[in-house]
């Protein structure tokens, strides 16, 4: 479903993501770690075709998404970590926009038990600025769910959801996967990602550390006393323990 | 810790020029740099190097009309200072950044020294302010000195600034004791209207009454105005705000020095009203700068575009189906942001009304003129209505591509996200054009309705036939011509998006306002050279056209040529505008 091959990305003599290669089959959930600065949200955006890659090939359900975009954008959604929308749409223009862009015939039938799914039937005439954070974040994936994509990327998801938020979220992941999404999450909350990854990718400088099912990154760290998908990051990326803690 | 205010103000000065200086390694602000530079040499540096031709034009000070100069100076200055008792209704609220508000209002840090910080923070603007009115007004009015001057608008700066501020914390303690704006308001007004009534009154029992005949003489108003300011209440009434100016005014160090003095008492006692207001204003402060930080984020986020007041839901233009041409998914979504609801209904309401008053007014100034006692007046009316129509069809058509910017200059920020899209880069790039496209388009053929029948008041020197050919071949060129304009500023948007900021959180500086040169005047010559093929091909057309059709019937027919050739070129960019979106990486401008 989304392949990377040998995907690097420059920004004049700095490397933000170097040859870097993966595959993330249909069903899966890939947690995309790394430290700040490691190049997983550019990686993110070249698999989206937001940006171009310097170097190498994306792949979205066999679409080259350099050569055959529309096909391979109209497959995939983007979730980034702050709620992009149009200020002065509200959430039902919201919706029926996106429908256009991706010619969603049926969205009406589509989006109303999406909105009731996401708890935003109520605000359907409500503007972007009377929503809280949640709420806007909910719009988002909402519109971006309106294709019934087969490929999602998610950047920080979790970020400002309330603990009702994440739950919903985690679940929401996790059904688009049973349902045969294949899904790649960027985040930092580690022990998030370990309840909904069945793989992880670590990244650090733009590198590929390493990468596999969780099981088999646990199975190579635990020599080393990996347990967790923490310890195991820490190992991966250097850190040969936790940071100590600020007095 | 007035030293760790110095520290840290200092030490934001610094960086802030050090980071502009390095920002001239990126070609971009270099090259504004040197024209902004080039710009201000030329303005500036004439009247810099020829003291003596100075840009005032309005006379200088000379003992004679001193006073007169420092009265009427000093009155102006108390319009603006009362002002500040009058048009605020907030509570006080000294404005901090976020980051000033997180590091000092939970600091132990006391109330006083905050102002204080406040008050050495607002120097930097007062001293550049102090620069540039000084280097600007050059030799202006006052003919003294540099430093006489620069001293002068320094006096007179801060002492409004402390008065500004000292005013809105009497507004606050008012408020505190239950006295409601408008009371304060109604107070003062009344008491400015006494003070104007008691100069009135005087002027009208001791001056002797003004000879409306002799008052078109310049000299005859400026005795009379002299005489009031000199003698009776108002010398006293403006005393204090003589004391703040006269400095400015000093035509010598020996007076200057003179009228330092109770200037600067004036400026202490101030300095000391405002310290020693015990006044709480943190809470309102931090509202305050909340705002304004929400501000400037919509500043960047609309590269300059704000109203300053929250959207509110909007009507869309027509139902948008779900299937179809994606761009006019844009377009829907452009027109709601255009902040009107232009609906196939508000259309049809304008240009019935077009219709109406264009051709009502043709029809009146056909019965005026066919009537012997015609009547000039009306024509009058209908001559002049006809004109600021004119004028603004003009203006719409040379500024509006400047001013309706529902395209890539407003969704520039959410590229991103319209790059997500699957969409081609002509299709964004089309979309993105029809919504001002459209509203320019409409706006222009209201008009030139609205012209066509206010013209006809020009009877035989604008033959109907002459109106009607002009009027129809505008017409036909509003929409090329509009589409070509937008795509020049569109152009530039992606192909430099650096350089497309503005509003206060926006760089600044003088490799800013270089670049704007630039701007300006690549659009110029760009617009110019797309424009020359279709001017051509319209003056053939034309020429060959009148033969057959006649003067008149060549004009539609030479305008559709020469549209059928912008069109063109519209198309040709929109493929390149499409292409240039496909490759923008806005990630690339920022590390870069």
């Amino acid at each position: 479903m989304i392949e990377a091959q040998g995907l690097t990305k420059l920004y004049g003599d700095f490397v933000a993501v170097n040859e870097l290669s993966f595959a993330v089959q249909s069903g899966q959930v890939m947690g995309l770690v790394g430290p700040n600065g490691a190049g997983k949200t550019t990686t993110l955006r070249c698999l989206a075709g937001i940006i171009p890659p310097t170097r190498g090939t994306i792949r979205i359900c066999g679409h080259d998404i350099a050569n055959e975009p529309i096909e391979a954008k109209k497959l995939l959604a983007f979730f980034t970590d702050e709620p992009r929308l149009f200020e002065y749409l509200t959430v039902e223009q919201h919706l029926a926009f996106t429908a256009r862009i991706y010619q969603v015939a049926n969205y009406q039938e589509l989006a109303k038990p999406l909105l009731e799914e996401l708890e935003i039937a109520d605000k359907a005439d409500k503007l972007p600025g009377e929503l809280s954070r949640g709420m806007k974040q909910k719009l988002v994936i909402a519109c971006g769910l309106l294709h019934s994509p087969r490929v999602i990327f998610f950047d920080e998801p979790l970020t400002g959801l309330d603990p009702l938020g994440i739950r919903r979220m985690k679940d929401s992941i996790l059904k688009r996967a049973r349902e045969g999404a294949a899904i790649i999450i960027s985040s930092h909350l580690l022990h998030l990602l370990e309840e909904v990854c069945s793989n992880v990718l670590i990244l650090k400088n733009g590198q590929k550390i390493i990468d596999g099912t969780l099981a088999e990154i646990r199975q190579k760290f635990e020599g080393l006393g990996g347990a967790n998908l923490e310890e195991v990051f820490f190992h991966a990326t250097g850190e040969t323990k936790p940071p100590p803690v600020i007095p | 810790m007035i030293g760790a205010f110095f520290y840290l103000t200092g030490q934001s000065w610094k960086n802030r020029t050090l980071m502009r200086l390095r920002r001239m390694k990126q070609p971009k602000y270099l090259v504004g740099a040197i024209v902004g530079v080039a710009y201000l040499y030329l303005y500036m540096g004439p009247v810099m190097l020829h003291p003596n031709r100075g840009n005032w034009t309005g006379g200088t000070i000379t003992p004679e009309n001193r006073v007169l100069f420092e009265s009427f100076a000093s009155a102006v200055l108390g319009i603006i200072l009362l002002g500040g008792w009058v048009f605020p209704h907030e509570r006080a609220a000294l404005i901090f950044s976020e980051a000033e508000v997180a590091f000092l209002f939970p600091a132990p840090v006391s109330r006083r020294s905050l102002i204080h910080f406040k008050l050495l923070k607002s120097q930097v603007g007062i001293l550049f302010t102090t620069l540039i009115f000084s280097l600007l007004l050059r030799h202006a009015i006052s003919g003294s000195p540099a430093w006489i001057r620069a001293v002068g608008w320094w006096l007179v700066f801060s002492t409004m600034n402390l008065h500004f501020i000292g005013a809105s914390f009497a507004r606050t303690m008012l408020l505190d004791r239950g006295i409601s704006n408008w009371k304060r308001r109604i107070i003062v007004l009344a008491l400015a209207a006494l003070a104007i009534g008691a100069v009135a009154v005087w002027a009208a029992r001791a001056l002797p009454p003004p000879d409306t005949q002799k008052f078109e003489r310049l000299p005859d108003v400026l005795y009379y105005a002299q005489s009031i300011f000199q003698s009776g209440p108002l010398p006293y009434l403006l005393y204090p705000f003589r004391l703040m100016v006269r400095p400015y005014l000093a035509p010598d160090a020996r007076a200057a020095l003179l009228a330092l003095g109770p200037a600067l008492l004036l400026l202490a006692a101030h300095y000391w009203w405002v310290v020693r207001s015990n006044v709480a204003f943190e809470e309102a402060s931090v509202e305050a700068s909340k705002k304004m930080a929400e501000r400037i984020a919509t500043i960047r986020a609309n590269r300059g575009m704000t109203t300053g007041k929250p959207s509110k839901k909007k009507r869309a233009p027509f139902k948008l189906q779900p299937v179809g041409l994606p761009a006019v998914g844009l377009l829907w979504k452009n027109l709601i942001g255009a902040g009107q609801s232009f609906t196939w209904r508000f259309w049809l309401i304008w240009a019935w009304l077009a219709i109406i008053v264009g051709f009502s007014s043709g029809m009146t100034a056909m019965a005026a003129r066919s009537s012997a006692g015609m009547n000039p007046k009306v024509m009058g009316v209908l001559v002049i209505a006809g004109m600021i129509a004119g004028m603004f069809l003009f203006m719409s058509l040379v500024i509006g591509p400047q001013l309706v910017r529902q395209d890539f200059r407003h969704d520039l920020p959410m590229a991103d996200v319209l790059k997500a899209y699957p969409m081609r880069g002509w299709e964004v790039a089309l979309g993105e054009l029809l919504a001002p496209t459209v509203i320019l388009t409409g706006v222009q053929w209201l008009l030139i309705i609205l012209c066509y029948g206010l013209s006809s008041a020009f009877g035989e020197q604008l033959p109907r036939e002459l109106r009607l050919a002009v009027a129809s071949g505008v017409a036909i060129l509003a929409p090329c011509w509009n589409v070509i304009s937008l795509l020049i500023p569109n152009a530039a948007v992606l192909y430099f998006p650096g350089w497309f900021h503005s509003g206060k959180g926006a760089p600044q500086g003088i490799e800013v306002m270089g670049q704007r040169l630039i701007f300006f005047l690549g659009q110029a010559v760009v617009f110019l050279v797309a424009l020359a093929p279709a001017a051509l091909t319209f003056a053939v057309v034309y020429f060959i056209g009148r033969m057959a059709l006649g003067n008149y019937g060549a004009v539609p027919v030479g305008a559709l040529a020469a549209a059928a050739i912008m069109a063109g070129e519209a198309a040709l960019g929109v493929m390149l505008l499409g292409k240039l979106f496909e490759r923008l990486d806005l990630s690339s401008e920022s590390v870069s």
